[in-house]
């Protein structure tokens, strides 16, 4: 029985919330809406109707883990537009940011996790969401990382690279999932760039790997790299996918972390691997109802969801309904052992490699 | 409702829009004359003689509604004509008649104070901040005056959702695909099912742009002031944007 449509209250341990990624998976996630009996919607008409839409649930999540819990929760979207991510919209995206945590609230989710920019618009400080007793928020960014560092290692061992021996380019350097890789990753490889705009705090980061006798180059210019880069994490806040990496090595091995994502899409077409990082799949068991299987999470494998939303849900499998990533870079490498430990007890293991391309023949 | 008469909009329409503004008037002027019809016919259903009075209340507050934007076209010297016979309005209109031969209160109430009163204060609050002089003042004054009843039917109908919301949401649903249907077809983009009969020419919706309107942005705030209200009836959102994203283009 149809809970939702029958107007009955159910359960909700946990609730995501997000926003689309482009105004093409916004359009599919609407037409999947309308049915197959109704035209499907085109871009132009979506950007008619998404913006006017009040932050609100667009389905229903089921995860079992592969302990045979069970864990119901809500997808929540902000309806923030694809194409008003910039800097200029940032106090309305906080406000349809904030109406999703009050909407998660509402329904009664015990822990929220913040999606995308749901996340950064926020900076860390949950004080500018709406207070409610019972729910707490985190960003999953932990999860996120752990990711990331997963992708790059398993990546690095399949191909036969030697992390030991690698420059690592972090992309994004100073944001909350940046620094948490340079802090998890910085130790294992011989070299480390860190890029970002703000270069004080690329300095402090800088100074604190420094401390720990890492050989590190700061940079606020991607054309100005000394050293060609073989290992390269995005982990960007770009409101669409426009960065260039000109001073890479050409073979070199790259994590597209952003959401959106941070790379142009003709740079997927160079010599370098590129894969997208950051993902994690759920083995147990996931549902939506309405079934928008594929069409809320458009990756070629299926039950592939990014970290920073399955943190939430490993995290009510777990029964810890807790802030456990607060963002403003305290993602320290026993925070992230711990949250992949708890997502691996349930079956939230790291997402087989692909890119826009499709699969990569890395598995 | 003398004040919103007496607010004497001035003729400060240049002539190039004002065959707009006429035609603007005419929709909000055959909506208010609707509304007044449907609250006389919901008078004459009510049990209770307190609500049957407050029901030709309404009725009475919609005329002076519906004289106001007469008053307000005369003022840019048009005349404005209503068509409760026009085709998406007779529908609606229709639509309330079945469930006033049913008896159905409750019914009648979702028409009018969940349906109808989201497309009318939404599309008045939009117009009233691009019409020029008076003539916003006119629009903005009777969309305040309509947020300050819907509160109270929506009351009663949260209570009544509360009693048996899958009843409550059943009825909802069905009356949402015939009247939210046509409200949907009439802000369209385009009348896919001719003219509408209320325009004086030509459909009015591709001209909008010429007083900084469009019906992208009057179909968009109608739907998102429906939505904040089946909210605050405690509708599931994930049921409710379903039923939105199926609505015509």
């Amino acid at each position: 029985m149809d809970c939702a449509a029958s107007g009955i209250a159910s359960r909700v341990d946990f609730a995501l919330v997000g926003h689309p990624e482009t105004w093409k998976a916004a359009a599919d996630v609407f037409s999947a809406l309308r049915g197959p009996e109704r035209t499907p919607l085109l871009d132009d008409e979506i950007k008619d109707i998404l913006p006017w839409i009040p932050p609100r649930a667009v389905c229903r999540v089921d995860v079992k883990s592969t302990t045979h819990t069970e864990v119901h929760g809500l997808y929540i979207d902000a309806f923030i537009p694809p194409d008003r991510l910039g800097g200029a919209c940032v106090r309305e995206n906080l406000t349809r940011v904030r109406g999703a945590a009050a909407y998660a609230i509402k329904a009664g989710a015990r822990i929220v996790s913040l999606g995308g920019f749901s996340s950064i618009l926020t900076e860390g400080n949950f004080d500018r969401l709406p207070a409610g007793d019972h729910t707490a928020f985190t960003t999953g960014n932990t999860l996120t990382v752990a990711f990331i560092v997963q992708g790059i290692e398993k990546a690095c061992a399949l191909q036969g690279r030697r992390l030991r021996q690698s420059t690592l380019l972090v992309v994004g350097a100073t944001g909350d999932v940046g620094s948490g890789c340079v802090r998890c990753l910085a130790s294992k490889v011989r070299r480390v760039v860190l890029y970002a705009r703000n270069v004080e705090r690329l300095r402090r980061l800088a100074a604190e790997l420094e401390a720990e006798g890492v050989d590190v180059e700061i940079t606020t210019d991607l054309d100005q790299l000394s050293d060609h880069a073989d290992i390269v994490i995005c982990a960007a806040s770009l409101s669409s996918p426009s960065l260039l990496l000109n001073g890479i090595a050409p073979d070199a091995l790259v994590c597209d972390a952003g959401y959106p994502k941070n790379l142009a899409p003709h740079a997927e077409s160079s010599r370098a691997t590129v894969f997208f990082g950051g993902l994690g799949q759920i083995t147990g068991g996931l549902r939506f109802d309405p079934d928008l299987h594929g069409i809320l999470n458009r990756h070629p494998f299926p039950d592939v969801a990014h970290g920073c939303l399955l943190e939430g849900i490993a995290l009510a499998l777990e029964g810890r309904f807790e802030p456990f990533s607060r963002g403003r870079g305290g993602i320290t490498p026993e925070h992230v052992m711990e949250i992949e430990t708890i997502a691996a007890r349930h079956g939230i293991r790291l997402a087989p490699f692909f890119n826009g391309s499709g699969p990569l023949p890395l598995q | 409702m003398q004040t919103l008469i007496e607010l004497e909009p001035q003729t400060d329409c240049s002539s190039s829009t004002v065959s707009i503004w006429q035609d603007v008037l005419a929709q909000a002027v055959t909506g208010e004359r609707i509304a007044a019809m449907n609250y006389a016919s919901l008078a004459e259903i009510c049990d209770d003689p307190i609500e049957a009075e407050e029901a030709l209340e309404h009725a009475a507050i919609e005329r002076a509604h519906a004289a106001a934007f007469v008053a307000a076209g005369r003022r840019i010297d048009v005349e404005v004509v209503a068509n409760v016979d026009g085709k998406h309005w007779k529908r609606i209109r229709e639509s309330f008649l079945r469930c006033v031969a049913e008896r159905d209160y409750t019914g009648c109430l979702i028409i009018q104070e969940i349906m109808l009163e989201a497309v009318a204060l939404a599309s008045y609050t939009r117009v009233a901040n691009v019409a020029p002089g008076n003539l916003g003042k006119v629009f903005a004054a009777i969309a305040a005056d309509e947020q300050k009843h819907a509160a109270h039917a929506i009351a009663i109908l949260k209570a009544e959702r509360d009693a048996d919301p899958a009843r409550f949401d059943d009825k909802l649903r069905r009356l949402h695909d015939d009247v939210m249907t046509t409200l949907a077809k009439m802000l369209a983009k385009d009348c896919s099912e001719g003219h509408c009969e209320v325009c004086v020419s030509s459909c009015v919706k591709p001209a909008l742009f010429s007083i900084d309107l469009s019906a992208a942005q009057l179909r968009g705030a109608s739907l998102q002031q429906y939505l904040k209200t089946l909210d605050a009836l405690g509708l599931p959102g994930e049921v409710t944007l379903t039923w939105i994203a199926q609505l015509p283009v």
